[in-house]
């Protein structure tokens, strides 16, 4: 093995937040590569429907302070607000910019940018592509990536950061196509590699999303912040986990039981369908819980919209429908529930994306800057990737271009390369998709949309026996070179298992309800005085080691939260 | 009986009339009046509609027109081109008011009867392939093919796009084969009998026309086929006119007959070489001929 | 439901080849991707392709069922599996095997790439660095062409691409075309004199697999349409086949059936002609070659002359003149025509209870 090659800037994912940092990092003047584990346009930012965020004005008021409100609101005010300042004022800039290179907006009548309402929005803010959206934003920042000629270490999964001398240098990847390990020098490494949804046995999450760069960044030590918020969105289709857009109920669907009830009368009597989504989700599993649903779901009705409002601006989601549960919303509603989505912790990054490691940043879901705090509003996420994917992009860019070694240690090499024979030489075991069912189910019930002590704790025993399987070795039946996903797909499942940790330790600590983690049983009300700080996860001697860390207050103290 | 407009399209017309006297001669013992439309033109194939896609939606809002104008239901087509040229324009005319209204106030202007009464286009090969058409073709095939092997040609345009020619599976496809059986002979199955031969850029692109060319008449003489059927007159040119080409590039010569679906089922209902016009072929039909007097 | 599928293992590094057959257990509403996963984690780990979203958006599991490019993800095996029937899995055509279900996809970015398959912008500047003002009706005409997801599956049946595998293809053509009609791009005519080239547009054999095949709608061979009709509007119609093309035009207008035998000439020029007179007269001595004079002109052939003028000036050009059908044809694609009323749709037999609010339930009761 050896160093393959050496960039000013590596960006090691291929999504939105990826490409657009290494756009940027390129027009700042470094020399970048890209590495992703799968071709850039396969990345899951492909997968976001219903729209991104940014206060144009186009379709009623609106301001960049009214966008900055509804976040740090929706954040359940662990957001932190000088960042959410910096994503809603310069949101629009990034959109008028995507709309310059030839993204393929829905428009409104007038020729502008469409916008659609969404959760928790006090004004229609959400720019979108019919339902689309994710894959139209891909298509264009894959356009210009090409465009610039920018280097893709294309199915190239990266499995270790490189550290040396106190900086971050490099990334050791496994080459799927020719298989062996490669490593790429970095000046500077931008993580972008997205979020770890596949936790969870129910998500809309695609394979690929297994946390694999906030993994690399945990057991180098970095801190990972507020790890125990994952939302669950509130539609995902019974019983794949697809995702159905919260965009449908931007256009007006509704949400209902098996009588037919909209109950979110009862739970958010103001916003309705398009409350936050941390409320929907736990209206709809209090319904299911207490018996109004079917199958553990409730509906999506979208009838009353009619077929020709659902062809046009929904016809993504109906072809959905139609094809993973055998439903064509004109005439049926859609059983839904909440599954796993979007995780709002991650490596803790300051508001140019850098992490405590020099040289190594992050941006996108997989970091946590944050914007988001406690529960994510839809739509800011898609905005997140871009603002944050540029300025980390020009941040790392700029470091880079004004330092000049860099340094990749030969032990790096060696110890990557025992610890992969080792993997590969178990013979006898179990094979990984046991482990990671048993995973994926016991976090969703154990730190699913409500959470209890006990379950918690159940939790931690259970991710320790499923380490214990893990370390004691599972059989990689593939022992060859090209595409051996077999071998990938067990390093992802130990990332996923220290993730996990991470994330119900930070749980079972905060003694509150706040955004995604919901304690109705045990600490129902949210807790300003004692927790409205964000949680840090670091990797010490092998278990997560949790500490805490202010919260940036500039303008709103927090309120009750309701819609 | 029943009445249909006839549309029989540019080669029946011209290069493949052999395809329209046993057309003609043929609808009568199958249950159909065929009443042929004159004041029409080419439906534009490929090229119209490639070239100037606004004038291709008019000419074949004409032609509908006419039909419709006949009082029939069914227009009938025997070219897979012109089946789909014409059933695209319809679903065209018919799904969109606005389009609607637009064309027939040109063909009003120009002297045209407005295409209100609809009519649905149905190539010949789907009204002999089941029901009615098909109980008459039983009857009529009283002569029979006395066991020949036949390879069914069933070209691209008459599957495909299967949303709007929709009258079989675009994969498994099975109406030449049941017409050859109900005529007493043997279907011969072949990967190639629903891919393209070539024809749109034989012209413009020899070469890769002859590279997909050769891959239906090869496959058909391998396994046995006494001689190939299609339904398009255009795939007909292709794979009989254009066989000789291959000898330059192949080396090798097929001698592989190529019939129209209406001569094949003109043979099993004892129509005559006047009807036929074999006579017309460049690929010699009399060997395929010989086998069943044998 | 128990599943059966033969797959086509293949390693490119040995050339070894088999037929491997598998039976396993799935849950009824498991996809071809779902019933993979099983037979990898369960049966043999060896066993490659591609996967990712499982949502039809991501394009990665392109593959071939039965000899048809399908999405694994999209493919449903209940039907199937009822049936008995044992699908044949293989890798997708017209790109080299890596292993297994896994194909180079290399030669198909580099097609893509070739189109240059990014804006180049050619506006001014909008005023305060807002967005272009286009309206909504202006973007449909790409509209299909956006929903690409560089899946591969037309680009696996292309039977133009298996004959000559320079032909530039149906995706990256699809992709040019996304780009020619954005209003925003300001190289159209350069992009069209580049697609116009021998390996372009009039190398599509029109064989339409690319429309049947592809799992979004894209209707390949009709943005290559479009691009031929954009092209002849422009004036660039010097390929042989705008020249084919035009000559159908012509005859529409001249003698409403095709004049075939100046086809050959129009089409590929004197010279070339005079080179094709043994196969000429080989087909003149069968009558395929009906003399041009007198001409085959059909019956009031001048409403076919009068029809064309009127319609060119109507200004529905180039091509517009094919996104005016695409509203219609869209209902054959999304299946649904019936115009129920809302009432009608919650009266069905069956159907789930409408929605209410209970509040206004209450007070409705208690009023």
């Amino acid at each position: 093995m050896h160093v393959e090659a050496t960039h000013d800037v590596l960006v090691v994912g291929a999504g939105c937040a990826g490409m657009r940092a290494a756009i940027e990092a390129h027009d700042a003047g470094a020399d970048v590569g890209v590495i992703s584990k799968l071709h850039p346009t396969r990345s899951h930012s492909g997968a976001a429907e219903g729209g991104i965020n940014a206060a144009l004005g186009n379709a009623g008021e609106d301001s960049p302070a009214s966008h900055t409100f509804d976040t740090v609101k929706g954040s359940d005010y662990i957001g932190d607000q000088d960042a959410i300042e910096i994503l809603c004022r310069e949101a629009p800039g990034d959109i008028f910019q995507l709309e310059h290179w030839g993204a393929v907006f829905s428009r409104r009548e007038d020729g502008k940018l469409a916008q659609r309402p969404f959760g928790a929005a006090g004004s229609p803010r959400t720019v979108f592509a019919a339902d689309i959206t994710g894959h139209v934003l891909i298509q264009v920042l894959y356009e210009q990536l090409v465009k610039r000629g920018i280097t893709v270490y294309e199915e190239f999964f990266a499995w270790k950061l490189v550290e040396n001398d106190d900086r971050c240098q490099g990334v050791i990847c496994w080459d799927l196509l020719d298989g062996g390990l490669k490593t790429i020098g970095g000046k500077t490494v931008v993580l972008a590699t997205g979020g770890q949804g596949r936790i969870y046995r129910t998500t809309t999450n695609a394979y690929a999303c297994t946390g694999d760069g906030a993994a690399m960044a945990l057991h180098l030590g970095l801190p990972l912040k507020d790890m125990e918020f994952m939302q669950f969105h509130p539609t995902t289709l019974y019983p794949t986990g697809i995702l159905l857009t919260e965009g449908c109920r931007g256009e007006g669907a509704y949400l209902i039981n098996k009588d037919g009830e909209r109950f979110m009368k009862r739970y958010a009597p103001n916003a309705m369908e398009l409350a936050s989504r941390d409320v929907v989700s736990r209206s709809e599993q209090t319904e299911i819980d207490q018996g109004r649903g079917v199958d553990g779901s409730i509906f999506l009705d979208m009838r009353h919209l009619g077929a020709a409002r659902i062809i046009e601006r929904l016809p993504g989601s109906r072809e959905l429908a139609m094809t993973f549960a055998g439903i064509d919303p004109i005439y049926d509603p859609v059983p839904v529930r909440p599954g796993a989505h979007y995780h709002m912790g991650g490596v803790e990054t300051d508001n140019e994306g850098a992490t405590e490691l020099t040289g190594l940043y992050a941006a996108g879901e997989v970091a946590c800057v944050s914007v988001h705090g406690a529960n994510r509003l839809g739509g800011n996420s898609l905005m997140e990737t871009i603002t944050f994917g540029r300025r980390a992009g020009r941040a790392a860019a700029e470091w880079a271009l004004s330092h000049t070694t860099i340094d990749v240690p030969r032990s790096a090499e060696a110890d990557a390369e025992r610890e992969l024979q080792q993997l590969l030489d178990v013979a006898e075991g179990e094979r990984p998709w046991q482990i990671r069912n048993d995973l994926g189910t016991s976090m969703l019930e154990n730190f699913g949309v409500f959470r209890r002590e006990e379950q918690m704790l159940e939790q931690l025993d259970t991710i320790e026996a499923l380490r214990e399987r893990y370390e004691r070795g599972v059989v990689i039946e593939d022992k060859g070179d090209v595409f051996n996903t077999d071998l990938t797909q067990a390093i992802e499942l130990g990332n996923m298992l220290d993730l996990s940790w991470c994330m119900v330790q930070a749980g079972i600590a905060r003694k509150e309800s706040r955004g995604a983690h919901a304690r109705p049983y045990d600490y129902p009300t949210r807790d300003d005085e004692n927790f409205m700080k964000h949680s840090i996860s670091r990797w010490v001697d092998g278990a997560p080691q949790l500490s805490y860390s202010e919260v940036r207050v500039t303008e709103y103290e927090p309120m009750e939260r309701t819609y | 009986m029943t009445r249909v407009a006839y549309y029989k399209g540019c080669l029946a017309s011209l290069s493949a009339k052999e395809l329209d006297s046993a057309t003609q001669a043929l609808a009568p013992k199958v249950g159909l009046d065929l009443v042929e439309l004159e004041s029409v033109t080419c439906c534009g194939a490929g090229d119209i509609h490639e070239a100037e896609p606004d004038y291709y939606l008019h000419l074949n809002a004409r032609i509908l027109a006419y039909a419709a104008a006949e009082g029939v239901d069914t227009l009938l087509t025997v070219c897979n081109v012109c089946t789909l040229n014409l059933r695209q324009a319809n679903f065209i005319l018919l799904g969109d008011s606005d389009v609607r209204a637009r064309v027939n106030e040109n063909l009003v202007a120009i002297g045209v009867p407005a295409y209100e009464r609809d009519v649905d286009v149905r190539h010949l090969l789907w009204e002999i392939a089941e029901g009615e058409g098909y109980e008459k073709l039983k009857t009529a095939a009283h002569r029979g093919l006395k066991g020949l092997k036949i390879a069914p040609f069933y070209g691209c345009q008459i599957l495909r796009p299967s949303r709007i020619q929709g009258f079989e599976d675009p994969d498994r496809p099975w109406s030449l084969e049941r017409i050859i059986e109900a005529c007493g002979g043997e279907a011969i199955d072949y990967p190639a009998k629903i891919k393209c031969c070539g024809f749109p850029i034989i012209q413009a692109r020899e070469e890769t026309a002859l590279g997909e060319l050769i891959q239906p008449i090869e496959q058909a003489v391998e396994a046995g086929a006494d001689a190939m059927v299609t339904p398009c007159p255009l795939c007909h040119l292709s794979l009989d006119a254009w066989q000789s080409k291959l000898k330059a590039t192949t080396g090798r010569d097929f001698k592989m007959p190529i019939l129209h679906l209406s001569q094949l089922v003109g043979v099993a209902a004892g129509l005559q070489e006047s009807e036929l016009r074999f006579k017309r072929h460049v690929v010699s039909v009399k060997p395929m001929l010989e086998k069943i007097e044998a | 439901m128990q599943v059966g599928l033969k797959v086509w293992r293949f390693n490119a590094r040995t050339g070894e080849r088999e037929l491997a057959e598998y039976e396993v257990d799935a849950p009824e509403e498991a996809t071809l991707l779902d019933v993979l996963d099983i037979v990898k984690d369960k049966h043999d780990g060896t066993l490659a392709y591609r996967k990712s979203c499982r949502m039809m958006i991501c394009g990665s599991c392109g593959m071939r069922m039965d000899g048809a490019a399908v999405l694994a993800c999209k493919t449903r095996m209940y039907d199937i599996a009822q049936a008995g029937h044992v699908p044949v899995i293989s890798a997708m055509g017209n790109l080299p095997i890596v292993k297994d279900l896994v194909v180079d996809m290399d030669p198909f970015w580099d097609k893509f790439k070739s189109v240059d398959p990014f804006l180049r912008p050619g506006y001014d500047e909008p005023p305060g660095g807002r967005e272009n003002l286009i309206r909504q009706e202006r973007m449909n005409v790409i509209h299909k062409e956006s929903l690409c997801i560089n899946c591969g599956c037309c680009v696996s049946e292309c039977n133009a691409m298996e004959s000559d595998p320079r032909f530039l293809g149906p995706q990256a053509l699809a992709k040019a075309m996304r780009f020619v009609g954005d209003p925003r791009d300001g190289h159209k005519i350069e992009r069209l004199d580049a697609l116009n080239g021998e390996h372009g547009i009039w190398e599509c054999t029109r064989c339409y697999f690319c429309n049947e095949r592809c799992p979004k709608g894209v209707d390949p061979r009709d943005a290559i349409a479009k691009l031929g009709a954009e092209s002849m509007k422009e004036g660039i119609d010097g390929d042989m086949g705008a020249k084919h093309a035009k000559w159908f035009v012509v005859s529409a207008k001249t003698t409403g059936w095709l004049r075939e035998t100046e086809l050959v000439p129009k089409t590929q020029g004197l010279v070339a002609a005079i080179k094709q007179t043994r196969f000429a007269l080989d087909l003149a001595v069968k009558g395929k070659v009906p003399p041009p004079v007198p001409p085959h002109v059909a019956k009031n052939v001048r409403q076919a002359r009068r029809l064309h003028d009127l319609v060119r000036d109507q200004g529905v050009n180039g091509y517009a003149g094919i996104v005016q059908g695409e509203h219609a044809l869209a209902k054959l694609a999304h299946g649904h025509v019936s115009g129920e009323t809302l009432e009608e749709i919650y009266d069905r037999p069956g159907a789930f209870p409408r929605p209410y609010i209970a509040e206004e339930a209450e007070e409705a009761v208690a009023s």
